[in-house]
């Protein structure tokens, strides 16, 4: 199990064989929830692990910020399925998906308070618990805020971090969302991130939609994320840097396009 | 500055309450929690209708194809107050109240009789499969499952593109495939 490193790519059923055929390719993700924990693995999995590519489960589901204790079953899971990729880490959100019985369908953002920090510590505590391997954080774009913030993005991060010894994926793209949104400077909060605890970087395309800037991944990147890209890597490249599409996938060229842009926008060798 | 007892800070809802206000503010029409700036509200609620109705979409294409740019639409209007129970049931639940309706189009039909032909759902649990040969009926197709193979017997009658006398024209069948992928 190798660390990530270079430019990888979110694997998806629908683009297992554009990713099979990518010949620099070391590193992909895989949503966790989406791997079977016993059984046959998905096929196009398989083959990259007899590879030596390095698939990193990411959890979408797991609620680490949720007020109520993260529930066994999902975390053994995640557990499960990090051991069978012989994945070198898992990644999950600061957020939470499901509260009160209802599920959001989506990941939604905590208020920055010192219960919200104390909540998703003992989670994140309660995962790591029963994880054979390192996990890393990531922030999420978000488009509401909560009206009682009591600390600011980089303190609420920091904080967390430093209490739960996580590792930190940074998303470009929600830097961008988050900022843009909020109308926020993007460079103030990477100037304030400790950098040196990325694990790797997410980076996807979005669209504006009613004066707001989605993280859709189903749309192009943006230059401008592409040059906070340059940005962050100027202050501390990161091992390695993932293009997620989840979706209205477009025709090879112009994937293997996105992936050559982050290349060159990071200083690393392109994959394609 | 409010005269809380002891200098603690005044009571509010804990963070489970209010994180449940929060996503039942979201996917079940319940009321705003109180401090959120509304158009951020409304703009998370219309994200996530057009994300959990791409996710049917991927379930149930021919649903979604054959309502065309009006699939969002009314899969959002379906969906404002209705939390998901999972796309396969979401999708399922809708077409069933279209169908109820006689608003069910004809390849959402054959979608939907193939679906009720190889799975049992009683509309509250996960759908589960049929162990004995069924027949599955919307709006006139009707799909056959033998054995885990189902088959689409009849499809759903098309109204004619040109109004002829009797007004009910010969089905159009072009483009209805016998067999439907499951």
């Amino acid at each position: 199990m190798t660390g990530p490193s270079g430019v990888g790519i979110g694997w998806r059923p629908e683009i297992a064989g554009f990713v099979a055929e990518l010949p620099g390719l070391r590193f992909v993700e895989v949503v966790a929830e989406g791997v079977p924990s016993s059984g046959p693995l998905p096929h196009g999995l398989a083959q990259l692990r007899e590879r030596a590519v390095t698939v990193v489960p990411h959890g979408v589901r797991l609620s680490l910020g949720g007020a109520e204790p993260v529930d066994p079953a999902r975390v053994a899971h995640l557990a499960s399925v990090a051991q069978r990729l012989d994945a070198p880490l898992v990644s999950e959100h600061i957020a939470f998906v499901r509260a009160g019985g209802l599920e959001a369908g989506h990941l939604l953002p905590l208020p920055r308070s010192r219960e919200a920090v104390d909540a998703v510590c003992a989670n994140v505590a309660r995962a790591q618990a029963e994880l054979p391997v390192p996990i890393a954080l990531e922030p999420i774009a978000a488009l509401v805020d909560w009206p009682d913030d009591e600390l600011d993005e980089a303190d609420f991060l920091t904080e967390i971090l430093d209490r739960t010894g996580a590792l930190l994926l940074l998303d470009v793209a929600n830097v961008h969302a988050n900022a843009r949104n909020r109308g926020a400077d993007p460079l103030a909060l990477l100037d304030r991130l400790p950098l040196e605890r990325v694990a790797y970087a997410h980076v996807a395309g979005g669209a504006e939609h009613g004066g707001y800037y989605h993280d859709t991944h189903t749309d192009p990147v943006p230059a401008a994320v592409l040059e906070l890209v340059g940005a962050l890597c100027a202050r501390q490249r990161p091992p390695a840097l993932l293009l997620e599409r989840d979706g209205h996938y477009p025709p090879a060229a112009e994937l293997r396009a996105e992936l050559d842009a982050l290349a060159a926008a990071a200083g690393y060798p392109a994959v394609t | 500055m409010t005269g809380a007892p002891d200098g603690e800070t005044p009571p509010r809802a804990g963070l489970a309450e209010r994180q449940a206000a929060l996503v039942a503010a979201l996917v079940a029409g319940g009321e705003p929690p109180a401090g959120f700036a509304p158009g951020p509200l409304a703009a998370t609620r219309a994200a996530l209708l057009r994300k959990r109705a791409g996710e049917v979409a991927r379930h149930w294409p021919l649903l979604a194809a054959s309502l065309g740019a009006g699939w969002s639409t009314t899969f959002a209007n379906w969906a404002a107050r209705r939390p998901t129970v999972g796309s396969l049931r979401d999708g399922w639940d809708l077409a069933r109240a279209m169908h109820d309706q006689h608003t069910l189009p004809p390849a959402a039909a054959e979608e939907l009789a193939v679906r009720e032909a190889r799975l049992r759902y009683d509309g509250l649990r996960a759908p589960r499969p049929r162990r004995v040969p069924a027949v599955g009926r919307a709006g006139g197709a009707v799909a056959v499952q033998i054995a885990g193979r189902v088959r689409l017997l009849r499809p759903a009658p098309r109204p004619s593109t040109a109004p002829s006398f009797h007004g009910e024209g010969a089905p159009d069948t072009a483009g209805s495939a016998s067999w439907i992928s499951d």
